[in-house]
């Protein structure tokens, strides 16, 4: 071993970070080199100084309690499946003086299996106008196409402004006790009013008619999703440059919401600030909401996000086939806007927009792995789409689910979960 | 008993709704991980309340998870990020005030760190220390403080330190040595010996107290 590379192993060898084989290696160059000994010793002797700072210290005794509370409404969550989920699309949809559409597509509830998590759908919004005038407002929720008939009640709809929100179904006392944190965060630095450093502080006049929506910004800068994988937890690494791009979007949100022409809007999966109406966090999901956003004289349409199950087919044995089926059952419904399902993105195809070849919204299901896929596609689906219907991306969990997004022409190769273009799937 | 569980087994039961094997690797990773935000921070409440909100975090993020990525290396990266904002956060505030005591009569950060009240189970030697060390720490720059911090108190390896703060390994092990050396500086200057310190050799982890 050279003395360059002793040198730089010396803090491994500290603190214990060497295999047996190269802790020797070093130790031999040890013994001949006064140096790296010299220096051995130093590490050592400040370590042994900073001992103390290994003593552990303990949190005050109710630490634990709101976590735990916390912990076991989502345990809960979990066990119950997906039922806390709500798919809402609300527009200014004004078919054949029919005000109010009210969607409400759901299906069995069943426990989840406990295989593996169930995706859950991240909160995210996106609108284009030009969405609801070619389409009546319809939405295809996993196994459930209720378009026909909700289809006719917004028959020849010309909506221009309308939103959908999937709401994630993060449990209220989760929410709950992130915003208090926040807020209590928050609180600490108004003490100083300058106190956000770098990180712009939503205006309070800035209040858009979409009320929960419009208290959704000041959050996003806050530490962004810590739900994230791979421990982004804080998000502070980026926190200053997304809060730029963050004030940006807003603006964005800003001048295209009140057009005709294309309202856009995003909710990530974090919580509400304490300033808007707790609607997703205290409200049980679907009554409420409903009535909320009936006050603002849209139409409204709320779902129940079934996990994509077909009914009366077993999870487990829910393949590829199915998936596919009800993409294609949506994508073939022409009053359909939205398909919210399984979907699988697969690496490769993270770029493609968020337009699908079925022209369908897709809403985006949060999950693992995922999440630069996510974050492109929430970039674009920021911008209002120019043609026809738009998707939102989505999100795998089955490879098979890949031909939600290719629907149509799609080929089974090999087994069911193996797909294949088809010809004229380059589309999407 | 069954031999203990891994945190990433206890997580993944936790997806699978089992709320106890969340309460495991709370009762796991309380200590250490305020002990972790209170050196960093250097106040018992934020402290407190960075760890509460670390935790929130990962219930709301557990679904997600993924075995790819260690459950330790998740917390501290969560914790360390909220970190990072909350001395932003300080930082303009300071900026902000030119009276570097603090406001409001609020004492500054190193006389906040409890000195009184130390456990007598302790070691003496300890007690005086801590204290001094608690401020030598705090004179640190954050990304020596973090690095040393997550190494020595947190047991993070060095690659996975680099993981988190998105710095190679070559620079996380710089930082640690100028760390070391300026603690060493700092406790010396002091007066702290070394012999001080090492008549009551601190073990690793222990949850002695609840």
């Amino acid at each position: 071993m050279t003395h360059a590379e002793s040198q730089d192993l010396l803090l491994d060898l500290a603190y214990g970070e060497l295999d047996a084989v190269r802790a020797a290696e070093v130790e031999q160059h040890l013994s001949s080199c006064p140096e790296c000994r010299k220096e051995k010793a130093a590490l050592e002797d400040a370590r042994r100084m900073a001992a103390p700072i290994r003593e552990l210290e303990q949190p005050s005794p109710g630490f634990d309690e709101r976590i735990l509370r916390a912990a076991r409404a989502q345990a809960q969550l979990e066990h119950d499946g997906n039922v806390g989920q709500v798919i809402e699309v609300t527009g200014s949809v004004r078919p054949l003086g029919v005000d109010v559409a009210r969607i409400d597509a759901h299906g069995p509830v069943k426990a989840r299996s406990a295989e593996r998590p169930r995706p859950r759908w991240i909160v995210r919004t996106a609108v284009a106008g030009s969405v609801a005038a070619a389409a009546a407002l319809a939405l295809v929720v996993g196994n459930t196409l209720e378009t026909r008939r909700n289809a006719e009640k917004v028959a020849a709809a010309h909506s221009s402004d309308f939103e959908i929100r999937v709401q994630p179904a993060v449990p209220p006392v989760v929410d709950s006790a992130l915003r208090d944190a926040e807020a209590k965060q928050r609180q600490k630095d108004e003490i100083e009013p300058r106190g956000l450093g770098g990180v712009p502080v939503a205006a309070p006049g800035q209040e858009k008619t979409h009320d929960a929506v419009a208290q959704m910004p000041s959050l996003r800068k806050r530490g962004g999703p810590g739900a994230r994988m791979q421990g982004s937890g804080g998000d502070a690494a980026e926190s200053q440059a997304k809060a730029a791009a963050n004030a940006k979007k807003e603006r964005a949100v800003d001048t295209v919401a009140p057009a005709a022409s294309g309202a856009l809007e995003e909710k990530l999966s974090e919580p509400p600030p304490s300033a808007s109406p707790p609607r997703a966090a205290e409200s049980p999901p679907a009554g409420p909401a409903v009535a909320a956003r009936q006050d603002v004289a849209r139409s409204l349409a709320v779902a129940k996000a079934q996990a994509p199950m077909a009914p009366g087919v077993a999870e487990a044995s829910l393949g590829a086939p199915t998936v596919e089926a009800n993409a294609r059952r949506a994508a073939d419904d022409p009053s359909a806007i939205a398909y919210v399902g399984e979907l699988d993105f697969g690496g490769s195809a993270v770029s493609v927009p968020v337009t699908n070849a079925a022209g369908l919204l897709q809403a985006l299901s949060r999950g693992g792995g995922h999440a630069a896929a996510r974050e492109r596609l929430e970039h674009r689906c920021l911008e209002p789409r120019p043609r026809g219907r738009v998707s939102f991306g989505g999100r795998p969990v089955r490879r098979g689910a890949q031909g939600a997004r290719r629907v149509g022409p799609l080929v089974p190769v090999g087994d069911d979960r193996d797909f294949r273009r088809g010809p004229g799937a380059a589309a999407s | 008993m069954a031999q203990e569980r891994t945190d990433e087994e206890l997580l993944a039961a936790y997806q699978q709704g089992d709320p106890e094997a969340f309460e495991s690797l709370l009762r796991r990773y309380r200590a250490p991980l305020f002990t972790f935000l209170l050196r960093m921070l250097g106040d018992r409440e934020k402290a407190e309340d960075l760890a509460q909100e670390t935790f929130l975090r990962i219930v709301k993020g557990a679904s997600d998870w993924e075995h790819r990525a260690r459950f330790q290396t998740w917390l501290f990266t969560i914790a360390r990020n909220l970190c990072v904002d909350q001395s932003r956060r300080d930082r303009f505030r300071r900026a902000d005030s030119l009276d570097a005591e603090g406001r409001d009569g609020e004492p500054p950060m190193v006389e906040s760190v409890p000195g009184a009240g130390i456990d007598p189970e302790r070691g003496a030697a300890s007690a005086r220390i801590r204290p001094l060390l608690q401020e030598a720490l705090l004179s640190l720059p954050a990304e020596q403080r973090e690095v040393f911090i997550l190494r020595e108190q947190a047991g993070v390896p060095f690659r996975e330190i680099a993981e988190m703060i998105g710095v190679n390994e070559n620079t996380v092990k710089s930082r640690m040595r100028y760390a070391l050396e300026a603690l060493r500086k700092a406790l010396a200057a002091a007066g702290v010996t070394e012999e001080a310190v090492t008549e009551e050799p601190v073990p690793g982890i222990g949850l002695g107290r609840a």
